[in-house]
């Protein structure tokens, strides 16, 4: 799915870079929409204060997962009304969107943790990635005895070994 | 055939373990929650020193005895050996594990929104509780060690030094 802007009122934003740091920002939700995560490494203009945004960030995704569901072509299955809850792994759901100045790729795991990244529009596929990331979220945040199910990550460790790895996606 | 059981199982059972004994059990009395970790641990290293001595003749010395825990029992429990080995020939050993299992995933974030608006950063409550939490954490291999060597007829008291993480220092020292 794309959505393409006007270039005069918002550029495309310089080609990326082969040393990487093409990582805007991040954000981590749990099932209940807890925004868990949000890492920032290239955010020059913001227009919400956090809430708002994590609010924002939610209610697109559900909207999004919601829509994408409901106009799946193959299933047959009856999709219930458009906004309808779907629950992870139910029904087609969508893993990225491109605008002119940003890719937001995104991903559920089975347990409902949500991962969303914003990178350059130009950066591939990061399915792996999320994955990857994901699996961080699981050794760093999930095995660290000090951290407690549903509060916000404040994992040393997890927080430099993303950093590491965001700077790396080229 | 070897018997075989899941890291990530036995890693979230002594999380819970640990997790049960100071906020359920014994929430206000951390003191006790320690010697009841403990004494799991003492259980535990005491049934694996039987299981891993089985084929060995007996220990000649302490020095020995305090090798085998640093190299085939440490081997058994974390696929590697104890970094490093030093003693003062006077009854006390330190172990030194420069990557200690248990400990390679704990970590806290030390910046000020850690902690409650109420409460420094600077203070010693903010930084005792994150302190004691990973402490709690090594009373249990502290019990192992204790058990293993108290099942080698050796009396000891065992502590834990965690001031560069993830490293971990075990000191032994032998009662006389």
């Amino acid at each position: 799915m794309q959505f393409f802007g006007v270039s005069e009122i918002s550029p495309s934003p310089p080609a990326p870079t082969a040393s990487g740091n093409n990582g805007h920002m991040m954000y981590v939700f749990n099932r209940n929409g807890v925004c868990l995560l949000y890492r920032e490494w290239n955010r020059p203009l913001r227009t919400l204060d956090a809430q708002q945004d994590h609010k924002l960030m939610f209610g697109l995704l559900f909207s999004l997962k919601s829509l994408t569901a409901k106009m799946d072509p193959t299933s047959a299955v009856e999709k219930g009304n458009l906004g309808m809850l779907q629950l992870p792994g139910q029904g087609c759901s969508f893993h990225s969107f491109c605008t002119n100045t940003y890719k937001l790729s995104f991903m559920e795991s089975p347990s409902g943790i949500k991962i969303i990244l914003v990178t350059h529009p130009r950066t591939g596929d990061l399915r792996e990635s999320l994955k990857y990331i994901y699996n961080l979220y699981v050794e760093y945040v999930v095995k660290n005895p000090l951290y407690t199910p549903g509060s916000p990550i404040r994992c040393e460790l997890f927080n430099t070994t993303l950093d590491q790895y965001v700077r790396g996606i080229a | 055939m070897v018997r075989e059981v899941s890291e990530s199982c036995v890693d979230s059972l002594l999380t819970e373990m640990v997790a049960c004994y100071c906020n359920r059990f014994y929430a206000n009395k951390p003191e006790l929650a320690a010697r009841r970790i403990e004494a799991i641990g003492y259980q535990v290293g005491h049934q694996l020193s039987e299981r891993y001595t089985m084929e060995r003749p007996r220990f000649t010395d302490h020095l020995e005895a305090i090798k085998f825990i640093c190299k085939d029992f440490w081997s058994e429990l974390f696929k590697k050996q104890i970094d490093n080995l030093k003693t003062n020939h006077r009854g006390t050993f330190v172990l030194q594990d420069n990557k200690f299992r248990w400990l390679a995933r704990m970590s806290i974030d030390p910046s000020t929104d850690n902690v409650s608006p109420l409460e420094d950063i600077t203070s010693p409550t903010a930084e005792s509780k994150a302190a004691q939490a990973m402490s709690m954490h090594l009373y249990f291999p502290c019990g192992i060690i204790r058990g293993a060597l108290s099942n080698l007829g050796i009396p000891c008291a065992v502590s834990a030094d965690i001031s560069n993480l993830p490293a971990c220092s075990f000191v032994v020292r032998i009662k006389a």
